[in-house]
């Protein structure tokens, strides 16, 4: 005995979360799945960047301190601030 | 896919809309209030907002070390935090004067995360605790009160005692009369 199935509606459910190792961001304190002080949405407008170092902050907030800055140095460990590339499917957002 | 973007469409809606009710509280503090609300202070401190408690970017701060030359004192402290915080550091001066190598007869103090080692991952609370490790071990190799620096150096014992009579019973050193520290503002 088999159902003839007819889907009639369907709703589709998705989430997504910055894989940053911590709820917020250390130079704002912001959640990094929010919008950092100068963001206005979170997600693809307000950006988390890693450093080679492995921490992780808002764009617009490792960029202020950056441009501040003499030294680029990380703020957490005070290493050679480089930006990492993003592993190829990797950290996506969506 | 058209209920997803409907959705992301939303979500925008609803974060502009929170934006506008907070549209009075600067970025700084934003930053301020999340400190204040995570403070964790050791015991022998306390804050307190004398312009109020919505005036949070001005607070001051009372510490009594509890061990250390100037166990017994009791130091005021003002912070300003400028609208720029995190990414510039709290402005902190010491109100009680006090003989001290690294703070001087205006109460500027010489603490390395209040000016070059500041970065902005740093809090509130550490800058108190900056602070407290200041009176627990003061540096003479770093001296903005470069008589008291080099007491402190060259006789030690001698250091020793005119902390302890100045911050108890007050007294003049080199020409500067010191009042005893009761967490007072020395004008």
């Amino acid at each position: 005995m088999t159902f003839d199935v007819k889907i009639k509606k369907w709703h589709a459910v998705a989430s997504w979360t910055w894989n940053a190792g911590d709820d917020v961001c250390g130079i704002c304190r912001m959640p990094f799945d929010g919008c950092p002080p100068d963001g206005k949405y979170p997600g693809d407008d307000s950006p988390v960047v890693w450093g080679v170092c492995t921490h992780a902050f808002h764009l617009q907030c490792i960029n202020r301190w950056l441009q501040s800055q003499a030294e680029q140095k990380c703020p957490f460990c005070r290493r050679q601030w480089e930006f990492k590339q993003a592993a190829v499917g990797g950290e996506d957002s969506d | 896919m058209i209920k997803l973007f409907s959705v992301k469409e939303k979500a925008k809606k609803d974060a502009a809309a929170a934006n506008g009710k907070q549209q009075k509280t600067t970025a700084g503090e934003l930053r301020v209030q999340k400190d204040i609300s995570e403070l964790d202070l050791p015991k022998n401190v306390s804050l307190r907002f004398p312009d109020g408690n919505d005036k949070i970017m001005n607070f001051e701060v009372t510490l009594k070390p509890d061990e250390g030359l100037y166990k017994g004192g009791a130091f005021l402290f003002s912070f300003a935090v400028p609208s720029g915080y995190p990414h510039d550091p709290p402005k902190v001066k010491c109100l009680t004067k006090v003989y001290h190598p690294n703070i001087d007869l205006e109460g500027n103090i010489c603490l390395n995360i209040l000016r070059e080692d500041w970065k902005p991952v740093l809090t509130i609370t550490a800058v108190i605790y900056g602070l407290n490790f200041l009176f627990l071990a003061p540096n003479a190799d770093d001296p903005l009160n470069k008589e008291a620096a080099q007491m402190m150096q060259q006789s030690p014992a001698q250091f020793e005692r005119l902390v302890a009579q100045s911050i108890t019973r007050g007294c003049s050193i080199g020409g500067d009369y010191f009042p005893p520290c009761r967490g007072e503002r020395s004008s």
